[in-house]
């Protein structure tokens, strides 16, 4: 509880008002399912969870040690396939399965590491694709273990007793809540420490310069690694999480391009290398996504009233909105990178202290 | 007083290129080497092989009686041998103090104590009026002085400094020619200087090395460099000598 006040102090200055503000959220994001029932409600909350430590963990890798890694698929997968294989066949409750997913994440990342850190800049990214890209494949083929293009499916979660007295048996969506909020301020607890540690100054020293921080007595391959095993780590539980909390996995919704993408974009526009950006990043871009998909945007023009729903551009919206939402997406994301170089956090930075300067 | 860097034979080759070849001398405890040549002669390659950036093609590096050609830059260090950059390299969006902490780090791992070594190196340079200053912001005598600071946190016996004085102006070098001056009298660290200033040489340097063309050409004491008709000819040509 210390360390979470001490949390709260640093990273929002001494501010009391942003102590008072940041222990509010805390308490009203524990007792939020016991205020909203809706389940829709529910899962964008723990859709936002699994962004939050997805992004948190590329940040400590990408963010802070500045290697930029479009392959977090392949630790997303290692750790939603290990739990999944290990409950369909051995019938092993997740929870063990998500350690089993930490250990072989760790392996995958001490393998891609000790390959891919010779390689600087855009090579170490197109390579971080290629061991992803060989984990998918993999997935796809070994037919014997993960099922290959049929994926795995669960349909019963074995219920979580710690001796006879059951925690939860998963019939709703809020244990999944609770885990994942878990699991996302354990995250961000993780990269304070780091970012206020020997860790966070070597880290961000070879982000900025790896001559230079080797010159200063910083072993490259040791550190990058380290970094890497903690993003992989806690990408791994995300995809514990992911395929626990869905219930099927398969190789395109787990191990391919798009989810190692959509790691990286919840960093880049919340603001790399800071606590607060992948949080910020991920509670833009879950609800924009939803939006999209949802065909909630089209309802709101038609409810201003710049167009009817029975009109030709009407219709026009209400059909192909919802199809476009990669494009729309797509075009935003442009849009932050272009006019936000340093993310939505640094943005707000910037408006905050260029209002307390005028 | 002993030897604590011995450089036996060295020579580097890029492809064909001799960029070193066959350079030998060594540097006692406590002392100012000068390194000086014209521009290409191979003084930062030279650097280069010894603090671990390039294996030697030949020839050993010993430090503090130790064989170190082939270890890592990183080990290097931590024996106890930093150095600077020609092309200054500051940790661009860490602060001031943060920069020299990143050295400090090289020997605690409390940064309570790395920030007060930090704010104690910036002392030194005379940095410590702005240790929140974003160290990409600094002017370039600054970032000069970062350089050495940050070099200086890690607490090395030998420093080796490259071109410190670059691109400074007459009052900024003066400043810089004081605080190497100082470092010797504090004591307990031997220096290797690059420089190109002859004049700045010439006042701090115990003894002076010569190379031209990646070879040797001359080793003295300034008085007995400045008398040398090969260095002259090196420097200015045949007419002058």
């Amino acid at each position: 509880m210390k360390l979470t006040f001490a949390l709260i102090r640093t990273s929002a200055g001494t501010s009391p008002v942003a102590t008072a503000l940041g222990v509010a959220i805390l308490v009203g994001l524990f007792l939020f399912p016991n205020f909203v029932q809706s389940p829709y409600a529910l899962h964008i909350m723990i859709l936002f969870f699994l962004s939050t430590i997805q992004g948190e963990a590329w940040n400590i890798i990408g963010g802070y040690t500045g290697q930029y890694s479009v392959g977090h698929a392949a630790y997303f997968g290692a750790g939603a396939y290990t739990t999944m294989v290990l409950m369909q066949y051995k019938q092993i409750p997740p929870w063990y399965g998500m350690l089993a997913g930490i250990g072989i994440a760790l392996v995958v990342s001490l393998i891609i590491g000790s390959i891919c850190f010779r390689l600087r800049g855009p090579y170490f990214v197109l390579a971080s694709i290629a061991v992803a890209e060989i984990m998918r494949l993999s997935a796809m083929n070994l037919k014997d273990l993960t099922n290959g293009a049929e994926g795995i499916l669960i349909t019963e979660i074995p219920v979580f007793k710690i001796g006879e007295t059951v925690v939860t048996d998963f019939l709703s969506k809020v244990p999944f809540y609770y885990i994942g909020l878990v699991i996302a301020l354990l995250t961000i607890l993780v990269t304070w420490m780091v970012q206020n540690s020997k860790l966070g100054y070597y880290f961000q020293a070879i982000r900025e310069d790896q001559d230079a921080a080797h010159s200063l007595g910083i072993s490259l391959s040791i550190y990058k690694n380290i970094a890497l095993a903690i993003s992989a780590v806690f990408t791994s539980l995300s995809g514990s999480f992911y395929a626990i909390y869905i219930g099927f996995i398969d190789p395109p919704t787990v191990l391919a391009l798009d989810i190692s993408v959509q790691i990286v974009l919840i960093c880049i526009i919340g603001g790399i290398g800071t606590i607060w950006g992948p949080v910020i990043g991920a509670l833009v871009l879950v609800p924009l996504s939803e939006a999209l998909r949802s065909n909630l945007i089209a309802q709101m023009i038609f409810k201003t009233g710049l167009t009817s729903e029975e009109s030709g551009l009407g219709i026009f919206l209400k059909e192909h909105l919802a199809h476009a939402h990669a494009l729309i997406y797509g075009i935003l994301v442009v849009v932050v990178i272009l006019f936000m170089p340093d993310g939505v956090l640094g943005w707000i930075k910037k408006l905050t202290a260029k209002k307390g300067r005028g | 007083m002993g030897t604590i860097l011995e450089i036996q034979h060295v020579s580097k080759f890029f492809g064909g290129l001799a960029a070193n070849s066959d350079v030998s001398f060594s540097l006692e405890e406590g002392m100012i080497m000068g390194l000086i040549g014209p521009n290409g002669a191979g003084k930062t390659t030279l650097f280069n092989c010894i603090t671990g950036y390039y294996p030697p093609s030949r020839g050993d590096v010993i430090f503090k009686g130790q064989k170190i050609n082939g270890l890592e830059p990183d080990r290097v260090c931590r024996l106890g041998m930093v150095r600077t950059w020609q092309k200054v390299r500051p940790l661009a969006k860490l602060s001031v103090v943060d920069n020299v902490m990143v050295g400090a780090l090289c020997r605690t791992n409390s940064l309570k104590t790395a920030r007060e070594l930090a704010m104690e190196q910036l002392k030194v340079v005379r940095l410590d009026n702005k240790p929140n200053f974003l160290a990409g912001g600094l002017p370039i005598g600054e970032r000069k002085k970062l350089e050495v600071a940050r070099a200086l946190a890690t607490q090395p016996q030998l420093l080796l400094l490259d071109e410190v004085m670059g691109g400074l102006n007459p009052a900024e070098s003066d400043e810089i020619i004081q605080l190497i001056l100082d470092i010797k009298k504090r004591g307990g660290i031997t220096q290797m200087v690059i420089e190109h200033d002859m004049k700045a040489i010439m006042r701090i340097s115990d003894r002076i090395v010569v190379i031209n063309s990646g070879e040797k050409l001359a080793e003295g004491t300034p008085q007995e460099i400045v008398n040398n008709p090969e260095v002259v000819r090196a420097y200015l040509g045949d007419f002058h000598a």
